[in-house]
């Protein structure tokens, strides 16, 4: 709990601010997460796509495994969402595995973060198959070939950090705190001696 | 896409809409161009630090500075769009300016470097989105009417006293110019933020009461308080109430003194408001009442834990110290600065000026603070160069006032610090 401020009793007792509503909508993270779910399917890459680029980018015999390990991702997509979803959110769950292990070998903290962000609480081995199945999935081709697709597609969903409004301000973090160069000096000694040299009036 | 060259509040736009992408014109600041973004509300790090805890403050985080790094990102329409029509943004801002921790709350250090770098960043990305919301032109092409500017910033509660007292306190410290430019901006577009001003510093006046009263004392101005029944038990003093109200009453106190202060030195321009509610005489007599009262509690009472005794001690010193430099703030702006400036009605200010140091000369201790940072002296002797015709026997019993008052403590100042005039 924040201690008692001098803003927080002018919003109390003055009508200075907005009066709060509490019949408004605050949003939890459930409720955060599935909004960030939407707007992740609704921008950028789509599975349709990466069914595609594995499709144009490897040989026929290759691409029986291939199709074997998306289908994998989506299956560990699924079981991520739940399976109360459509086949939309699942399909958009996996490529958000995709995007994510597309150059991991393993499931790291950050990654772990990144879907418990996206998804909520998962189960481990399902994002441990998905890593795995996108390894084996993207193999077979460059590197550079798989990231350059993925960057592409995902450009317009990130920020564009480059026009963003205060990039050129300079910001400081300095803070107001207490200063022991302004405190008197705490003698705790007798009862007689006053702090500030004797103002006790 | 907007207009170019047309205020935004005078700007239509086109647009596809509906499944079918039907197009339709409508003005460019219209509810129905927010994006439903659903912006959660700022919760503070977690004080215990277990690992859920801190998982669930950066997964917070992350998403508000997602969000407002997203915002920040916006065309100048857009943005706008979204700060007028998206209530889930201004509960995002409002929260954190309520809940934040100021570099004085008493556990202010983030509990792990990755809390501490998030913190980081909703702090940056707050503040600018406030700038943003404080300038009605951003470039050439974009830019709102100011009128309109100040309606929409009044009207929606996008900024308010209490929110501008926040943002100076936040981040007054190490971007005062910035935060000056937004202040005056906001106050010149909207002069109703003066009325608004009006009504808090009466709020705040009542704070000092509040403050007084809880401690078993009464300000000369302050509302009466009853005088108590015989069978009534007595009001809690601050020797006698419990440790926590102690502490609580501290930490009002400082928050409040540091918070005025951070506004006034940012924004001078207030000083006139302060002044009109005659808070300078108020403030002497305060301090006179409550901080021998206050510091006495916190020298003498028994406390299990040294280390918050010592602490509320700093605060107090440091409350000293800021309504001192609020004293000195308040005669500059309102009296010095015109005299200095050669104001119209010059003679005016130097008797209001005089007339204020004859008042803290009862007010020994104030008197002596406030001569000890700020010495009376000094300011007499600008005012003799600024105004020869001074009438000496008043300055010269001015100053043989403060003398007395420092021969009646047996003490001479401890230091002189430059005057920030």
């Amino acid at each position: 709990m924040s201690p008692p401020r001098l803003t927080g009793a002018l919003r109390s007792f003055s009508t200075v601010s907005k009066q709060e509503d509490f019949t408004e909508e605050v949003y939890d993270l459930k409720t955060k997460r599935l909004k960030r779910q939407e707007l992740f399917s609704r921008e950028g890459l789509t599975w349709q796509k990466i069914v595609q680029f594995f499709t144009q980018h490897l040989e026929k015999a290759e691409q029986q495994a291939a199709a074997h390990e998306l289908k994998s991702i989506l299956q560990a997509a699924k079981q991520i969402v739940g399976t109360e979803h459509g086949q939309d959110t699942i399909e958009s769950a996996a490529v958000f595995l995709f995007e994510t292990f597309h150059n991991k070998d393993h499931v790291g903290h950050e990654e772990t973060r990144a879907i418990k962000q996206m998804f909520g609480p998962f189960p481990s081995s399902a994002a441990d198959a998905s890593c795995a199945a996108v390894s084996r999935a993207v193999a077979p081709l460059g590197e550079s070939q798989v990231e350059e697709f993925v960057r592409s597609q995902s450009s317009c969903r990130a920020p564009q950090r480059g026009s963003a409004f205060g990039r050129n301000i300079t910001f400081s973090y300095d803070c107001y705190t207490l200063d022991p160069q302004e405190a008197l000096p705490w003698a705790g000694g007798p009862e007689d001696e006053t702090p500030g040299g004797g103002l006790d009036f | 896409m907007a207009c170019a060259m047309i205020p935004l509040d005078e700007q239509q736009v086109t647009e596809a809409t509906g499944p079918l992408g039907k197009e339709r014109t409508l003005p460019a600041l219209h509810p129905d161009r927010k994006e439903e973004r659903c912006f959660v509300p700022y919760k503070p790090p977690p004080e215990d630090s277990s690992p859920a805890q801190v998982e669930e403050y950066l997964e917070h985080g992350k998403f508000i500075t997602e969000d407002l790094d997203w915002l920040l990102a916006l065309r100048h329409d857009k943005f706008w769009c979204q700060v007028v029509f998206d209530e889930s943004l201004q509960k995002c801002l409002d929260s954190y300016l309520r809940h934040s921790p100021r570099g004085l709350d008493p556990s202010s250090l983030p509990s792990s470097p990755a809390v501490a770098d998030m913190q980081r960043c909703i702090h940056r990305a707050v503040f600018m989105t406030f700038l943003r919301m404080a300038t009605h032109k951003e470039s050439k092409e974009s830019f709102i009417t100011p009128t309109v500017f100040g309606e929409i910033i009044y009207n929606n509660f996008l900024f308010d006293i209490p929110k501008i007292l926040d943002l100076c306190v936040l981040f007054g410290k190490g971007n005062s110019q910035l935060l000056h430019k937004m202040i005056e901006n906001i106050f010149t577009q909207q002069p109703c933020y003066y009325g608004d001003l009006d009504e808090a510093v009466l709020s705040v006046l009542q704070v000092l009461d509040t403050i007084l009263a809880k401690c078993g004392l009464q300000c000369e101005g302050a509302t009466a308080i009853e005088p108590l029944k015989l069978s009534e038990p007595s009001r809690p003093t601050a020797m006698t109430m419990s440790q926590q109200d102690l502490v609580d009453l501290v930490l009002y106190l400082c928050d409040t003194c540091t918070t005025i202060q951070a506004f006034l030195d940012i924004f001078p321009a207030a000083c006139s408001t302060f002044h009109c509610h005659s808070f300078l005489n108020r403030l002497a007599s305060f301090y006179e009442v409550a901080v021998p009262d206050i510091e006495k509690a916190v020298r003498k009472r028994n406390f299990d834990d040294k280390s918050l005794q010592e602490d509320l001690w700093r605060r107090v010193c440091h409350a000293r110290r800021r309504m001192v430099e609020m004293a000195h703030l308040l005669l500059q702006h309102t009296c010095l600065q015109p005299i200095l400036e050669g104001s119209e009605n010059i003679q005016t200010f130097v008797e209001e000026l005089l007339q204020h140091f004859t008042t803290f000369l009862p007010e020994k201790r104030f008197l002596l603070d406030y001569d000890e940072q700020f010495p009376i002296a000094d300011d007499i002797s600008l005012l003799q160069q600024a105004f020869p015709l001074l009438d000496e026997t008043r300055t010269s019993y001015l100053l043989q006032g403060v003398e007395d008052a420092w021969d009646s403590i047996g003490r001479r100042r401890t230091q002189y610090r430059p005057q920030q005039t």
